[in-house]
Order: C-alpha cells, then structure tokens, then sequence
C-alpha cells in the first residue's frame, strides 16, 4: 500500500517543525503507526508526566479520523482504562482539514480541561464530580506512578 | 500561441504572455486587480465591491434560509443569471494569493532601476464602440512607459486602472539610459522570469488543497468560498456533507457533477505552475491505482452476483462511493464477492473475510442520487478467483483470474465418461437389486446433459403452474425468462430466483463444466421435491 503525499509531508512537518511538549515518530516498518508522546500541561494535575499513546492512520485516512490510544495509564474522565479516548473531533466532528498535529495539541488540551460530563471512564467522572479535589489528587498520583519517564 | 516544448512554456508565460497572466488577475468588471474576489457560482470571480446588491428572490421557497431567499444577479455578460447571495462568497484562496501578488510586486518595484517599455493599450472591438452610447470619436487606449518588465509593467497599468479587461496590449523598447536596446531585451527577459518565480512560490504557498496537500487539481470553491481539488471534495463528500474547513453545511449534491470549477484559479494554475500540475496528474494516475499495479480489480465484498444475470445494489458506504466513481471513470467492472460467514481457509489467501471465487460484474445503469447514494445496476460478465489482494483507500483490490469452462470437447468427452461408465453400473446394479433404486449419484452421473436440463425444466414450468412465489411475473421481468436452450447459463438464471441460501449458489462459481452446474442444480431440485413429498 503506497503512503499517500499528505501522510509522508504531514511526517515530515512533525519530524521538522515539531510542536513542544508532543511527539510522533513513525514506525519504521508501517508508516502509518506511530509513537506519540504527549506532555502533561503545565497548571493540570498531569504536569511532569510523559503519556505514551499510540496513533493509527487507517487506509482512508484522512477522509476518516485517526485511530488513537493511550498506553501509559491515566487517570482522566474522557479516557478508559484501555487507554480510548472521547474527544469530537475523534469521531463525529473530524474533518480531513485537522491533521495529527491538531488532534494531538487536542488532546493535550483535553489533558488540561477534563469534561466530567461527557464521561468515557464513568467511575473517574463520579468520583471527578463528587470530590474534584480528591480526583485531581488522584489523577496525581497516578502521574506520578505511571508517567514518570 | 503554441508552445511546442515545455522548457520554453516558463518563459513564454512571462514573457510572452504577460497580457494573459494579467488577464487572470484582473476583474473582468473593474478591470482593476481582483480587490476581495468572490467566487461565483458560475465558476467566474469578480471583486465583491463590483457584486451588484442583493435583491430578494421571488417565487423561491426551498431551501428558504434568508441569505437564499436573496439573489444577485451576475454581472457577467456570458452569464447573467441569478445566483443565489448564500453562493457568493469570498474567494478565500484567491484572495491570499491576490495579497500575496501584489506584495510581491510592490517588493519587487523598489529595487528595478530605468527599464523603460512602453504600452500601448489596444481597445477590444466592443470597447471602442459602444452600442448605446452617443456618438463620439472612437475612444483611445491609454499608454504608458513603466518600467520593471514586461510583466511587472502590465500588472503596473492594470492597478492604475488604464488597461480595460478586454484590451490587448503593445509592448515596444524605449531606450533606457543605461543600456542598449539589444541588453535591454535580454535583462527584461530575465526581469520577467525571476518576477514568475516569486508568484510561482507565492502561488505555491497558498494553492495546496487542505485534504491531499498537493497543489490543487482541478480547484473547487465551495459555496462558503474555500477551494479543494475537485476530486478531494468529491471524497469529503461521500462522508458528510459539511465543508471541511469552516463546518458550514454545502448543500451540493455529493457528485459535484455540475458545479463548475474555479475557472480563475485554475487558468492561472496552469499557466504559472504547468509543470507541477502535470506531475500531479501522473502522481494521480498511480495513485489511485492499487499500490501494486497487478492488483487491478476493485473488489465489493456485499453479495453472491452471478455471470450474465443482474445484480442490484444500493450504494451508501463512502468507500464503496469512491469505488462506484472510479468504476464509472474507467471500464465500468468491479468484482462482486461474498462474505466469507464461516471464516474458512481461502485457497491461498488464508482466512480472508471474503469468498475467493467471485463474479466480474459490469455496471449498466448508475443512478446517483442527491446525497452522494447510488443505485446501481450491473450485470454480471464472468467469473474470477483471486489470486492476491489489497487494500485501496478502504476497499479491497485484488489480482484475478478468470475462471472458465472447460472446451467443448472437454465437456463432451467427461458427458461421454460419466454417463456411459455409470450406464453400465446402473445396468450391473439393477440386474442384481431389481427392487432397489439407483444411489443418487449414480443416477445423477447416468443422465445426459440434456435431460439434466429437462428435468429442471420441466421442475420450474411445473412451478410456475402451481404459482410458486418466487417464479412470480415480477420476478421472471426482472430475471429473464429462463434460458432454456441454454444449459451453460441456465444454472445460474436458477440460482438468481431460487430461494436457498448464497453459500450453497456460490458452488456453481467454482464450476468449469456445463455439467456439473446442471448436476448441483438438480440437487437443490431433489431436495426440494423431497421436502414437499
């Protein structure tokens, strides 16, 4: 299967023009898989922490939306224990005009405002709603835990 | 004006063609440089400040949102029609490039020192003399000495408002005070050719289509003014009908079909950027080719189709959208396949999710409907079993190979075999069990290919006495009457109307003989008889 233009310019912008705090490198053996990894915002309780995700750019990409995970534990309302993620632009709201970098800088911003009501991880958004201090101190120490590099 | 090699078409639109570059800049209104260029629907662009007001429409009721309901007439003599004021919109793209033109050749203008060529503007047929107007001497075009080339130079009168749209112009040497006239020529030349460079790049910046990043083919403006390839929007299409960019519902029927292209952009595409834009076209063409060539064969993995019959389909899936496309592009033929339930092993595909032997069907009528779905009728032209497969922008491609029966001679020789050799069984088994039928397949084998055909028949016109339901008039209309003279096809005619499932009519696919499409079908009949009894 030949990579299509976007996909190979859209590397070479990541690899070239990288933006702070995110990553995506491309495997060498499929070059529609990549490691991402996404630095917790600054003023969030996942400051300090480096989440390793996984991003796959399925074959009708970019009609259809990247398919993304992460794999370092996180403790967020709008992601699952299996990493999955709940954002729009994800899945009903992508359009081909974003690219990985803006799902990825979506992403980190989700990091930084976490939505309790639209929740993926129901126990996270209860616990999130009832004590959002004790939440926050959790999402912590998990950072601490799982995404200390 | 000809070019006969490409090398020489990049001089010559800068230096030969100035006029026509300027040309494509300029509002064929005002005849200034595009000022906030809209995009119309007739595919032209004016600046917005030459857009007659709206006016509001009448005897328009659907779809009535407000800044539908509001109409603009064109400006434009070649086309004049009301555009709906909800269509006229910024030429986003144009006008980025427009800003980008003109800082460039106001960079440009500072460091050119005395290049004199004078100009003269030669009036168009219809400018000079104007219907309707009083009678006056026939006005005069303007001229002018400017300097910075050719190209810069016509731009230069253009902005000043001297060079009506129509007007050709007449370039002639003046002597500069530094050079002579035959230097001269020679630095304009290059004047003119480092002056495209920079538009050439500026185009290049802001020309790239958002889907594909490649500059655009084929530009298309949406309604909310932003442009893509044609053939990317098309595919955005097949997946919502929002534009990409700015989420803005498009209301265009999914095909595009009859929108017109963004003409402007596109001339001034080709004439700056020709050679990029054939490199696209042959990057394209493999593009959307399988990765490996050899896998020539889109594959629609839906439902059982059979050689020479019918096969309806309701199109909606998007990738099977941009398939349909591309079918309908080229020769029309897709390979039907179906699903494999079971998981089975495939021969050597391994555990694919679709069945290996399929059929080559070619559509006879595409119906499109507004919202990018299709109906589509094809008919099947022969069978297949795939050798290899690939993915192509989400459906499955894959290398095939005809299957096909076996000679005539062939045929007869194995009717010739089996009938006779279990004639002979037959005959030994009956003398010693008179009281005993015939083994099933033994009798099977004993019949000649005639009156196999006989047999089902007689079986279908008994049927259709008996008005079973899936011989009725509607069905027979759709499917033909059945082909009785005709073993070879008969079999699958069957198949088409015979209520059993896909997997037991997918054995006659496999088949190389007349045969042992006929013997399975007097199986199903059997069975069938027997149920009843």
């Amino acid at each position: 299967m030949s990579l299509s233009k976007r996909i190979i310019k859209e590397t070479q912008r990541l690899a070239e023009d990288a933006v702070p705090g995110i990553s995506a490198v491309p495997h060498d053996d499929n070059l529609r898989y990549f490691d991402v990894t996404i630095d917790g915002p600054s003023q969030s309780p996942y400051e300090g922490g480096v989440f390793k995700a996984e991003l796959f750019l399925p074959d009708d990409y970019p009609m259809t939306p990247p398919k993304i995970r992460f794999l370092t534990r996180i403790y967020h309302p709008n992601i699952d224990r299996l990493g999955r993620i709940c954002l729009d632009v994800l899945k009903s709201n992508w359009s081909p005009a974003l690219q990985i970098r803006t799902i990825l800088l979506s992403i980190q911003a989700l990091l930084g405002a976490p939505n309790p009501d639209d929740p993926l991880a129901n126990d996270v958004a209860q616990a999130w709603k009832q004590d959002e201090q004790a939440a926050i101190q959790t999402a912590r120490e998990w950072t601490e835990k799982h995404a200390k590099p | 004006m000809v070019d006969d090699e490409p090398s020489i078409r990049f001089a010559s639109a800068a230096h030969r063609q100035p006029r026509l570059l300027v040309r494509l800049l300029q509002c064929p209104q005002c005849s200034k440089p595009f000022n906030a260029p809209v995009h119309l629907p007739c595919g032209d662009t004016v600046c917005r400040a030459c857009l007659p007001s709206a006016r509001p429409r009448t005897h328009v009721s659907y779809p009535n949102t407000p800044d539908r309901l509001q109409s603009i007439v064109c400006p434009l003599p070649a086309c004049g029609a009301e555009h709906a004021a909800a269509e006229c919109c910024l030429d986003v793209t144009m006008n980025k490039l427009m800003e980008l033109i003109e800082l460039e050749m106001s960079k440009y203008r500072l460091p050119i020192g005395d290049t004199p060529t004078r100009l003269i503007e030669k009036l168009a047929q219809e400018d000079s003399t104007k219907v309707g107007e009083k009678e006056m001497e026939p006005e005069l075009g303007h001229e002018r000495v400017l300097h910075g080339g050719r190209l810069l130079a016509t731009f230069t009168m253009a902005q000043m408002g001297e060079l009506r749209y129509n007007s050709e112009v007449e370039y002639s040497s003046v002597q500069s005070s530094n050079l002579q006239l035959d230097e001269q020529q020679y630095e304009y030349e290059s004047l003119d050719i480092a002056f495209l460079v920079q538009l050439q790049e500026a185009a290049g910046e802001v020309t790239n289509c958002l889907v594909c990043y490649n500059m655009m083919l084929d530009p298309t403006t949406t309604a909310c003014g932003h442009t893509f390839c044609r053939r990317c929007l098309t595919r955005v299409m097949d997946h919502s009908n929002i534009c990409p960019l700015c989420r803005r519902d498009l209301h265009v029927p999914a095909s595009l079909q009859n929108k017109p292209s963004n003409r402007r952009l596109s001339s001034l595409l080709d004439l700056l950027c020709p050679e990029i834009l054939a490199d696209r076209l042959a990057a394209l063409k493999t593009e959307e080719q399988p990765g490996n060539e050899t896998l020539d064969t889109p594959l629609f993995v839906c439902t059982l189709a059979l050689p020479t019959m019918p096969t309806f389909l309701h199109v909606f899936e998007p990738r099977y959208r941009l398939m349909m496309r591309r079918c309908m592009d080229g020769n029309k033929r897709f390979g039907m396949v179906m699903y494999n339930r079971t998981g089975a092993p495939q021969g050597n595909l391994g555990p694919t999710h679709f069945l290996e032997y399929g059929t080559m069907l070619e559509i006879v009528n595409h119906e499109l409907l507004r919202d990018g779905r299709s109906f589509v009728e094809a008919r099947g032209v022969g069978r297949f079993k795939i050798q290899d497969h690939g993915m192509l922008d989400g459906y499955i491609v894959g290398r095939v190979e005809k299957v096909e029966d076996v000679s005539l001679s062939e045929e007869q020789d194995a009717e010739q075999g089996e009938t006779s050799g279990s004639h002979e069984y037959a005959t030994r088994f009956l003398a010693a069990n008179p009281d005993i039928p015939l083994p099933f397949g033994v009798a099977l084998d004993s019949m000649p290919t005639q009156e196999l055909l006989d047999f089902c028949m007689r079986f279908v016109n008994d049927m259709r006495r008996a008005s079973a339901p899936w011989l009725s008039q509607k069905i027979v209309q759709v499917y033909g009457e059945p082909p009785a003279n005709d073993p070879a096809l008969f079999p699958y005619w069957f198949a088409c109307v015979l209520p059993i499932n896909e997997e037991e009519k997918y054995r006659l696919l496999q088949t190389t003989r007349v045969r042992e499409r006929l013997k399975i079908v007097k199986t199903w009949i059997e069975r069938i008889q027997n149920q009843r009894r």
